[in-house]
């Protein structure tokens, strides 16, 4: 009866932190989306900063990139548990699939706003079959990955954490994850003709820095749904809050994504190869410090720290901090890659400027607002820190009062 | 089947901009939409600098990358080799742009590009069209990107499709002296007034074309990036084009 009543009290604390969000995310979600479609009902496109003669892909981009990533991130973190074997993280493996579903569905959202004719896009892929096209495996995999997704929440909901069923969903999942995330950095690795992206390692550096951004984003929404109170979650979880494992995790992906930012600086500065005075542009940025300092450094010095790791404090700020950095990494990887011009004319910039509008500022602040209130909903109606061994218990509680 | 391609001649080109003018007109771009520009280019330093130019029409490649990264085979490589769009299909990804390394392909949906005012604003369209200039050309086929284009799409260069693809069968050399192939003949060719320009079929070793880039050492830009454009420069005595795209803002 104890265990019920303390379930019972946990839930509706966790209802009413999801309340507050979900309300925050409507009206800010409701706002920036109103002024967005407001401009692309009534300026179209040419709201955007990006153009012809310079940078292509803006902020939008980044978004949805940033998103994708994390969802892939939250996939791989997910498969911590359902692929190999580490139990411990079961606790939070509902919770990063429903954030994995959200994520991706707010990036493809705002792809839809910043594609020309995303309609066109459901009919015209399949019956062009352009299979050259690193875009065109992005799509296929990440709609698979995202069918996959679905498929295993909605085996967890039906309390199937370990059939041979769910099982091969959790592998195959993975797979496409590994593929997904990995495709989407081919699609910029691929184009040779902008060097600052070209090479096998931009997917690389796609895959594991997607891994990143699920610990990051795990940490702070658990940590939100239970209103940033340890004492709110359920034992087991709170035995993972307060182990170093998730903090370990955490730090060995921020570690290799400072290895990867640093050699990738260095290459870029050192050579001489035309297309690469981007970097010279990136290291000049101030954006670019706070992302390696403020976002990587400092979160990584915390993780490594034996008394922070436990705690919640520091996991969140640090957390937060590679949140933050990521998305900044994304925007710069973008945009600094396509600062070079092309052979566009006489009135050509050596470099290209670019800010986004405030068109594209809403958009990115509408997926913001659509993955957190979607997460708030999940939170509300699904029971995201439900566990194998959790779920059971509360079975045996329900049939006992 | 023929493979069309082109050939400037830097030594005669005078870089009067004759060409993108005829195009923009013959094609209704907008302005600052320049399918065809003529860019210019520094060379050395005082006292011995030198401004340079050279056109840059679309290379309509051999191995072209917009083609390949098209996720939905929108841009494609036509049977006569000039790489197109259809903008029944295009989705306006904008991922050909990126992959194009000689910047040309334009996005319709844009900010203006010079100070004045929007053309698409003054001249709005009432249809599908992205804009409705007083004067357009008579042709129009989205199959192949022709004409004014819808919103939403990318457009470029068509090698003039609509003039060259009426050539009789057989036609090798498109000579704007020649009445019987000058309506055929791509509008930046037959404008080109110090007779820079010529357009015919590559895969004809005895066209003129093949003529010139063997007699003067024909060039294509950047060739290390493995696209084999179809456009070749006869650079001569006094003629360059860069060898890489950091051109400096002259």
């Amino acid at each position: 009866m104890a265990t019920f009543a303390k379930s019972t009290e946990i839930s509706s604390r966790v209802r009413s932190a999801a309340n507050a969000w979900l309300v925050s995310c409507i009206i800010v979600g409701g706002i920036s989306g109103a002024y967005m479609l407001y401009q692309l009902t009534s300026v179209g496109h040419a709201a955007f900063n990006t153009s012809s003669d310079g940078v292509n892909w803006g902020l939008p981009i980044a978004t949805y990139v940033f998103f994708a990533l994390t969802s892939s991130g939250l996939s791989m973190i997910a498969s911590l548990a359902m692929v190999f074997g580490f139990k411990q993280f079961y606790p939070i493996v509902k919770r990063c699939i429903w954030l994995a579903i959200i994520t991706l569905a707010s990036g493809f959202a705002v792809l839809a706003f910043e594609l020309g004719h995303p309609f066109r896009m459901l009919w015209a892929m399949p019956t062009g079959m352009q299979v050259a096209s690193p875009m065109f495996w992005m799509g296929v995999f990440y709609t698979i990955d995202l069918v996959l997704l679905i498929i295993k929440f909605y085996l967890i909901m039906q309390d199937d954490w370990h059939s041979n069923l769910s099982k091969l969903i959790g592998v195959a999942s993975f797979v496409a994850v590994i593929l997904a995330s990995g495709m989407l950095g081919l699609l910029f690795g691929s184009v040779a003709m902008r060097p600052m992206w070209f090479g096998s390692f931009t997917s690389i550096y796609y895959m594991l820095t997607a891994a990143l951004c699920g610990a990051a984003a795990i940490v702070v929404t658990t940590y939100m749904a239970f209103d940033f109170d340890n004492r709110n979650m359920p034992d087991e979880l709170r035995a993972l809050a307060e182990s170093d494992q998730l903090p370990k995790v955490f730090a060995t992906l921020i570690g290799i994504t400072l290895v990867m930012i640093v050699t990738r600086m260095w290459t870029g500065l050192w050579s001489n190869l035309d297309g690469l005075e981007g970097f010279h542009v990136l290291i000049r940025s101030p954006l670019f410090w706070i992302e390696f300092l403020l976002g990587l450094v400092l979160p990584f010095w915390m993780m490594l720290q034996p008394g922070m790791q436990v705690r919640m404090q520091p996991q969140m700020i640090a957390a937060f901090l590679v949140l933050g950095g990521m998305f900044i990494n994304r925007y710069e990887f973008i945009v600094s890659g396509q600062v070079v011009p092309m052979f566009k004319g006489t009135w050509v910039n050596s470099l290209e400027p670019y800010f986004p509008s405030t068109t594209e500022w809403a958009m990115a602040i509408f997926g913001l607002a659509v993955a957190l209130g979607g997460y708030a909903i999940g939170e509300k109606l699904f029971h995201l820190s439900a566990t194998p061994n959790h779920t059971t218990q509360n079975k045996l509680a329900g049939a006992a009062a | 089947m023929a493979k069309w391609g082109m050939v400037i001649d830097l030594e005669k080109c005078t870089g009067c901009q004759a060409c993108t003018i005829a195009c923009g007109m013959e094609n209704s771009r907008l302005p600052g939409e320049h399918w065809q520009d003529v860019i210019f280019f520094q060379e050395g330093e005082y006292p011995n600098a030198e401004i340079k130019w050279f056109p840059r029409p679309c290379m309509h490649c051999e191995n072209p990358s917009c083609v390949a990264v098209c996720p939905v085979r929108a841009t494609y490589k036509a049977e006569d080799g000039q790489v197109l769009i259809d903008w029944e299909r295009c989705i306006g990804c904008k991922y050909c742009m990126i992959a194009c390394p000689y910047g040309v392909r334009f996005y319709t949906e844009e900010k203006a590009t010079y100070g004045g005012p929007n053309m698409k604003d003054v001249f709005k369209s009432e249809d599908a069209h992205s804009w409705s200039p007083p004067w357009k050309m008579p042709q129009e086929d989205w199959k192949h990107g022709v004409g004014v284009q819808p919103h939403d799409v990318v457009s470029k260069c068509t090698f003039c499709f609509h003039r060259v693809s009426k050539a009789p069968k057989g036609t090798v050399d498109f000579d704007p002296q020649n009445p019987a192939t000058r309506e055929y003949t791509p509008a930046c060719v037959v404008t080109c007034s110090p007779g820079a320009r010529f357009f015919g079929d590559l895969s004809n070793p005895n066209s003129e074309v093949n003529r010139q880039i063997a007699y003067k050492n024909g060039v294509r830009l950047l060739d290390h990036l493995g696209n084999k454009p179809q456009v070749y420069y006869l650079t001569g005595e006094g003629g360059s084009v860069p060898a890489t795209r950091s051109l400096k803002k002259i």
